[in-house]
Formats: structure tokens, C-alpha cells, sequence
């Protein structure tokens, strides 16, 4: 605070400079996303490309929701982001709760057995994991979709360590009143994680709804694709034709939207949760 | 009376020999393990073992033992994939990573307004979807019309051909992840630089250290351990590349792009050869371990270890 009496004013403006437009060129592209979803494909690749649309008007969007099952996508992305993020969060509050405020035989072989998994790349697993998908007969079902992907070892981290800050009197006090150990997670320790939980479920629910490369693996067929697989099929598909960008603008821009809103208003959940999972000060 | 007597103990014992709780912890802790050993460990064990066989998914399984990695190791294709990831990784920790430092130091000046909007925005780009913005990418990096070549048009220079011209495919797709990561990396230096005691800088000040020897005398040599742990953040992350040259050049022109695991997909699991993709994740596995390897011992798992 004392250092800005005497900051060189000149530094303080190209710091201003800087920054600020490193931040506006930051976001233009997402801008030019929006930007781009008003024009036609023809005005998309005109020079310059600054120029506005000849007329303002939703039609990428109308033929968006006409020309493709852009409704089922988002349903279907919305669905399995939402039942993995509850899921998750359940399973790794239970888990962390366990390994934070229990002493248990094999906790320290369990917990190793988790460290260890960090080092295991997903990609490694992406085929066994289709096969074994396969062979259940789990291919093209939600099942495949969200059961691998809710017991991740970072969210049992994050939970360990939110937990840890669990007085244990409270849960001494729970159970001379009588309350079992899952009733203290309940009443006890769920209000106590949860900015842990809202960091955790940001992060689930967005890793869920950006993912690519498992449902492209896993899911067949237009109605059940998920938003990433099918937006960036409408690139695919048009081999030969011209590539619709106008449409997929505005799918892109629909896709994007609400999570850069939703961002705007819990990013300190979402940082908090970053830099306590990890970094340690 | 007797039974009782004999009972009680044994009960209390029972409950004791594995927690004070009884089995409660254990149930806690049964659904993630269960969900975490059928669909992580299992295939990843999985994974080592098909390396050595040759299978397309239905017809039978044959033991090829190393005859894969002899395949990967002699394909020129593979040594591309390698190399071009490599280029993404070393960009990532020697250009992407010092930006983000030096913006984490911006960001933190006490002088400057709003910053938590500006954080923000840098931030924004984490949380979209790799596909919507690689497809963005795809009209602002266009030859003839891009927004990235308009003022190189408007000088009369010759526009470049980012995607399809060999020389600058990898400085596209570099400036495209480091546009995704760099609010991520600024966030975890920002938290850093917010660690450390502002009366370190005035101590600097008042012995007569300028902004820049602040930066190098204090900021960097308290922040190391901050800049190694992301350093290996940074490097998983470039290692296991896959959205952007899949959509904005399907890795290539003449795989001048390609990424490992797009390469391990496009050329195990889209030909059906799963044997020998499982191989390629396997070769993966190898180098992101000893990465993360490097990290544990440094760092403890997540920077953490207390109390276990």
C-alpha cells in the first residue's frame, strides 16, 4: 500500500498497458467466437475480418437447432456432467472424510495406493478401459460415461484435506449423542466441506462437459453425442462440402456461454480449490 | 451370565483390531476403491499385458511378446509424434511458463486496479471447451482471412499458411495451448507470490533493488519450489496433447503436428489394433512416470503430506 505513494507514474500506466491488453487479446478469441455465430460462412472468411455481418440475425442458430440433434447434445452433456459431479462428490467427501479423520488398518497402503496412481497417465488405461467397457456391454451407455470417472484420486486429495480441518470434538460430541458415523458425515462434516465440495464439483462438472476423447471413443450414433463430439463432428462430417462454421460458431458459442457465466460468479470456489489441491505454503 | 462376560471382550476386540470404529471407515472408503480398482487399476494393469499381444478387439488373441515395441520404435512415424511433442512440451516450459510467471508478478503489483478482473479474464479460457476454441482457432489462424494474419495482409507481407505450412503448424498449435494454459499457470504462481512477505520486497526496496533484481533476487528464489511443481504440470499437460492438432490440423501437414496420443488413438484405436496402442500408452506411461516420479519425491503427492 505505502509503495503505490511513491510507484513512478509512468511505470504504473505501462503496467496498466500491459496487462490490460494482454487480457483483451486473452479474450478476443472467445469474443470473435460469439462474433463469428452472426455470420454466414461466406462473412466468416472475408477479408478483413473485422467487417460486420451485412444483416444481424440468428439464422446459424436456427439452423443449428434445425439442421442437427444440437438440443440432445447439450441434454446429454448436462446429464452426464450432472451425475458425475454428484457422484464424484459423493464417493470422494465419503473417502476423504475416511482417510482425514479415521485411524484404520491399511490406511497408509490404501493412501500409498492412491499417491501412486497420480504417476498413471489416463491415457494408458483408454483402451483396456473400451475393452472392459465392451465386453460389459456398456458401450454407448451413460454407464460408460460417468461410473469410470467419479472415484478420481485428486478429489479424494481435495476432500482429505478439507476434512482435516474437521474439529474432532464435534464428531466425539455426534457420537455421544448417540448419531452413527454416517449420520456425522451427514450433519457434521458435509457443511464443513463445503467450499471443498464447490471447488471439487466446479472442477468435476467442467472436466465432464469439455471432455473429448473418451466419449468420442465411446459414445455412436448423432442423438446420443455429447457436446465436444458433435460440434467438432460438424467439422468432420462436411469432408467435401464447405465446413458450416457459421453453425459451428453458434454451437460453439451456446457450449461456451454458460460456463463463462457460471465462472464469472463462483471463481473463487474454483481458484480456491485449485491452489488447495495443490499447492502447499 | 458367563457368555456375556466372555462375549463382551471378544466384541470389543473385533471392533478394535481394524479401527476404534468398526467397519465404518472401511465403508466409507469401499465405493471409491471399488469404482477406482474396476475402472482405473484393472486397466491399467490391463494395459501392460495387451502391450504384449496382438488383438483388433474380436478376432483371437496373440502373444506377439516385444514385437510391438520393435513396431513402434521402427515406425518413423511415431518418432515425429515424439518429437513434435517434445516441441510442444519444451515450449510450454521455456516460453508458456516464464510468461505466466511474469504475468503472476503483473498481476500481483499492488499498484494496479481491478486486478481481479484482469485475473479473470486471462483465466477465461481455462474453462471452455478445447474443441469450441480449437474451432475458433481454425478461422482466426485462416490464411486468407485471419484475424492473426490481417495486419501482416495490411503491411503487404505474403500471409503465412499456419495450419498447412510445415514451418509454422508447431508455433500455431504452441500459441493455441499456450493461450488455453497460461491463466492456469498464472493462478498457481499468483497464490505463490501472494506467500511470500511483503517486507522481503521493502527490505529489497530500501537497499536500493530495482524492479527487475527484485524479480530475480526475490520473487524467483522464493517461488522455486512453486516453478518446479508447475513446471510438471506443465509438462503432463503438453505430454498428453490431444484436442488441438486432432480438430485444427488432424496432426498434420504430414504429421508435422501429430501428438503422441493422437497418435496412439489414430493409429491403435481407429485401426483397431489394440495390442499395440496399449504398447504406445504403455511407452507413455514410462515417461510421464518418471515425470511425475521427479514430482513426488520433490514435491510430496499434490504438494502435500501432513499428517499421514
Amino acid at each position: 500500500m505505502r509503495r503505490s505513494s511513491h510507484a513512478n507514474p509512468l511505470a504504473v500506466f505501462l503496467l496498466h498497458v500491459v496487462v490490460i491488453s494482454g487480457a483483451l487479446i486473452t479474450v478476443l478469441p472467445l469474443l470473435w467466437m460469439a462474433y463469428s455465430s452472426f455470420k454466414t460462412t461466406a462473412e466468416i472468411f472475408r477479408y478483413p475480418p473485422w467487417l460486420p455481418p451485412e444483416t444481424w440475425s440468428f439464422h446459424n442458430y436456427a439452423s443449428l437447432l434445425e439442421g442437427y440433434t444440437y438440443d440432445s447434445w447439450y441434454g446429454n452433456s448436462l446429464l452426464f456432467a450432472g451425475a458425475q459431479t454428484l457422484l464424484t462428490l459423493f464417493f470422494c467427501s465419503l473417502a476423504g472424510f475416511a482417510f482425514a479423520k479415521y485411524t484404520f488398518k491399511g490406511k497408509n497402503i490404501l493412501f500409498g495406493l492412491l499417491i501412486s496412481s497420480t504417476l498413471i497417465p489416463f491415457q494408458l488405461m483408454l483402451i483396456p478401459l473400451f475393452i472392459e467397457m465392451s465386453q460389459i456391454g456398456w458401450v454407448n451407455t451413460p454407464y460408460a460415461m460417468v461410473l469410470p470417472w467419479v472415484a478420481p484420486a485428486f478429489g479424494i486429495f481435495l476432500m482429505r484435506q478439507f476434512a482435516l480441518a474437521v474439529p474432532t470434538e464435534l464428531l466425539e460430541a455426534a457420537r455421544l449423542d448417540g448419531a452413527s458415523e454416517f449420520r456425522s458425515y451427514l450433519q457434521v462434516v458435509l457443511p464443513i466441506l463445503r467450499p471443498g465440495l464447490a471447488a471439487l464439483g466446479i472442477w468435476t462438472f467442467l472436466s465432464s462437459w469439455n471432455s473429448y476423447i473418451w466419449p468420442l471413443m465411446i459414445l455412436r450414433g448423432d442423438v446420443n453425442l455429447t457436446l465436444p463430439v458433435g460440434v467438432a463432428g460438424m467439422e468432420a462430417q462436411a469432408a467435401g462440402s464447405a465446413t458450416p462454421f457459421g453453425e459451428i460458431m453458434a454451437a460453439a458459442t451456446l457450449m461456451s456461454v454458460p460456463v463463462i457465466v457460471v465462472f464469472v460468479f463462483v471463481q473463487r470456489y474454483f481458484i480456491a480449490g485449485l491452489t488447495a489441491g495443490a499447492v502447499k505454503f | 451370565m458367563a457368555s456375556t462376560t466372555v462375549a463382551e471382550p471378544i466384541a470389543t476386540q473385533s471392533r478394535s483390531r481394524f479401527s476404534r470404529y468398526g467397519c465404518a471407515p472401511y465403508v466409507f472408503i469401499s465405493p471409491f476403491f471399488l469404482l477406482f480398482g474396476l475402472f482405473f487399476l484393472f486397466p491399467s494393469l490391463s494395459a501392460l499385458i495387451l502391450g504384449l499381444f496382438r488383438w483388433n478387439g474380436i478376432g483371437e488373441i496373440t502373444w506377439v511378446g516385444l514385437a510391438n515395441y520393435e513396431r513402434i520404435f521402427n515406425d518413423s512415424v511415431f518418432w515425429q509424434a515424439a518429437g513434435n511433442t517434445l516441441t510442444y512440451t519444451a515450449a510450454s516450459v521455456f516460453i508458456i511458463m516464464p510468461l505466466a510467471l511474469v504475468l503472476a508478478v503483473l498481476l500481483n503489483a499492488k499498484t494496479l486496479r481491478f486486478a481481479t478482473v484482469w485475473r479473470a479474464m486471462y483465466f477465461t479460457p481455462v474453462v471452455v471447451s478445447t474443441v469450441a476454441t480449437s474451432l475458433v482457432f481454425q478461422i482466426l489462424l485462416n490464411e486468407n482471412s485471419g484475424l492473426v494474419n490481417a495486419p501482416l495482409i495490411a503491411l503487404g507481407f505474403d500471409p503465412i499458411d499456419w495450419l498447412g505450412d510445415r514451418a509454422f503448424v508447431k508455433t500455431a498449435l504452441i500459441m493455441v495451448i499456450g493461450w488455453r494454459s497460461l491463466g492456469l499457470l498464472t493462478i498457481y504462481f499468483l497464490a505463490g507470490l501472494q506467500s511470500i512477505p511483503g517486507e522481503l520486497y521493502e527490505a529489497a526496496e530500501i537497499d536500493g533493488a530495482g524492479t527487475i533484481q527484485r524479480f530475480f533476487n526475490v520473487t524467483v528464489p522464493l517461488l522455486r519450489p512453486i516453478i518446479l511443481f508447475v513446471s510438471i504440470i506443465v509438462m503432463l499437460q503438453a505430454i498428453q496433447v490431444f484436442d488441438e492438432p486432432r480438430i485444427l490440423t488432424e496432426g498434420g501437414p504430414a504429421n508435422a503436428s501429430l501428438s503422441i496420443v493422437q497418435y496412439l488413438y489414430e493409429r491403435g484405436f481407429e485401426r483397431l489394433r489394440f495390442g499395440f496402442a496399449s504398447s504406445v500408452g504403455t511407452v507413455l506411461f514410462a515417461v510421464v512416470f518418471v515425470i511425475s516420479f521427479i514430482q513426488l519425491r520433490f514435491f510430496g503427492t499434490f504438494g502435500e503430506d501432513e499428517g499421514s
